[in-house]
């Protein structure tokens, strides 16, 4: 079966088959591939870790007749899509692609395509993913090039200039961001930076133009390389800072309460202990990752989420730095978890379809969903039912200073909230193994698992 | 895992057009640069280096 998202190159396709899956090379490709391999420009970006490896299957499993080979590239645990990322992981993803096109040209191939979708989260970084992506170099400009330019420099130009995490603009348009548009978001001022000027307002004045159809301009190795070294300088100088105000609270809180992290710490590791067989979990509103990585250091494949893309973004720099492998940083608002979208609305899957893990963290988080966003626990039990099979959950009473504090400025009409409801309410989808206060806060922790 | 989004779509001889120009631009731009250099260059000679003397 096709999977749903590879249907746009004829080079090859992804499919599933006994729940494996593989990639068909076609033999249409043959050539590039082949030249792929022999280059040595596979093994190259494989042996750097840049590019997944993959065993290359005997024989055709589709048995069609347009097929060359057949690939079974390692598996991604978890799928995150661009409007996930952080801007740092935007960027250092675009950085590689570029890195990926200029090494290629070593081997006499280029990159055709040049889009976020082609990098996932692999062994504690970002990796691409499309061995078909690499094709013969025929001294033509890149046919890539307006794809880089509106799927990872315009985002980062806009989150740069504008001082904000602008990853729902990617969500919207998810084949990138219409040259046009980025140019007029832009401020004025970047007009008279030369290569912002160049890839973006130029491009999209010269691109807009109707024209005839032209015969494809020679353009040499040498002219391909300053191109790919100016949009590289460019990405470079490219930051979001975090606001101040957002990290002090943070850090603030943190020191405040180091007793009860700690307890909190030791009651959910006791509980880890005793349950064999994880393999994967999610944090969800992960923060910095500190009960996150209770799981990973577990060597338990872990997905931590959280709304606040500066802290995922303080997450993703401190994986990058200890270069940890078993953690995964994404960005993702639990009261709208990420769509399906693309074409027949299956190109690109919804969050809860990709996340089904063994355990699922839901620290300190009830209050910001059921008051903060006024959704009813047995609508939070259906979400986390639906993410993983086990549940360390903390009920945070309405007593806690920190819910005091969200409701000075709304009223009270939470009359339901309480622990006899949440648990009644969570009984509908789990079964409660264990209860335990944290030291003296009144706040308690659950762990229940999925009625089967 | 998903996977292949390719650029299958016209990239556009606009976009071909642009890269042409591109490189023109930033070609002069390295030109200059260069020239720049090689006049400072001029100016600033590395000093020699010192005869080394084997010891006595």
């Amino acid at each position: 079966m096709h999977h749903p998202s590879s249907y746009r190159d004829p080079s090859g396709y992804m499919f599933e088959k006994d729940g494996v899956l593989y990639r068909q090379v076609n033999l249409s490709f043959r050539d590039s591939f082949d030249h792929f391999i022999s280059s040595g420009c596979y093994d190259h970006f494989v042996g750097q870790g840049l590019l997944i490896p993959h065993e290359t299957i005997p024989g055709l499993l589709t048995g069609d007749a347009r097929g060359y080979a057949t690939l079974k590239p390692q598996l991604i645990p978890f799928i995150t899509y661009p409007w996930e990322w952080t801007f740092g992981m935007l960027k250092d993803a675009a950085l590689l692609t570029l890195q990926l096109a200029r090494e290629a040209l070593h081997y006499e191939m280029m990159l055709k395509d040049a889009t976020p979708y082609n990098v996932q989260w692999y062994r504690g970084r970002l990796i691409f993913i499309d061995t078909l992506s690499f094709e013969r170099y025929s001294e033509t400009p890149w046919i890539a090039y307006r794809q880089f330019c509106e799927q990872f420099l315009g985002p980062l130009l806009l989150m740069h200039y504008q001082k904000l995490p602008l990853q729902p603009l990617q969500l919207s348009w998810p084949d990138g961001i219409p040259l046009a548009v980025i140019s007029r978001l832009l401020p004025k001022r970047t007009k008279f930076s030369l290569h912002t000027y160049l890839h973006i307002h130029l491009h999209a004045r010269v691109s807009g133009r109707k024209g005839k159809k032209q015969a494809t301009p020679h353009f040499s190795k040498q002219k391909l390389l300053t191109l790919l070294s100016s949009l590289e300088s460019l990405v470079n100088k490219l930051r979001l800072d975090p606001q101040k105000s957002t990290w002090s609270e943070y850090y603030e809180e943190a020191s405040g309460r180091a007793n009860y992290l700690e307890d909190k710490k030791a009651i959910i590791a006791g509980w880890l202990d005793k349950i064999p067989g994880l393999k994967t979990g999610a944090d969800l509103g992960a923060n910095e990752g500190a009960f996150a990585r209770l799981l990973s250091k577990r060597e338990i494949e872990t997905l931590a989420v959280d709304f606040d893309p500066f802290c995922i973004d303080a997450l993703y720099k401190a994986i990058k730095k200890d270069n940890e492998k078993k953690l995964q940083p994404g960005i993702l608002d639990l009261s709208n978890p990420s769509p399906a979208i693309g074409v027949n609305n299956e190109e690109r899957m919804p969050f809860l379809q990709r996340v089904n893990v063994d355990i699922v963290l839901a620290l300190a988080l009830v209050h910001h969903l059921a008051i903060g966003k006024n959704i009813p626990f047995e609508k939070i039990a259906d979400l986390f039912h639906r993410l993983g099979r086990i549940l360390v959950i903390e009920f945070v009473p309405k007593t806690d200073e920190k819910v005091q504090l969200m409701l000075e400025t709304k009223p009270d009409i939470y009359t339901d909230y309480t622990e006899d409801n949440f648990v009644s309410s969570f009984s509908t989808y789990f079964s409660i193994a264990e209860r335990q206060e944290v030291e003296d806060t009144g706040r308690v922790l659950f762990l229940m698992k999925t009625k089967s | 895992m998903i996977v292949s989004h390719f650029l299958y779509v016209d990239p556009g001889s606009g976009s071909y057009l642009v890269q042409v120009i591109i490189a023109a631009v930033l070609g002069i731009g390295m030109f200059f640069k260069n020239i720049k250099l090689y006049i400072k260059s001029l100016f600033h000679r590395s000093p020699k280096k010192p005869k080394n003397n084997p010891p006595a």
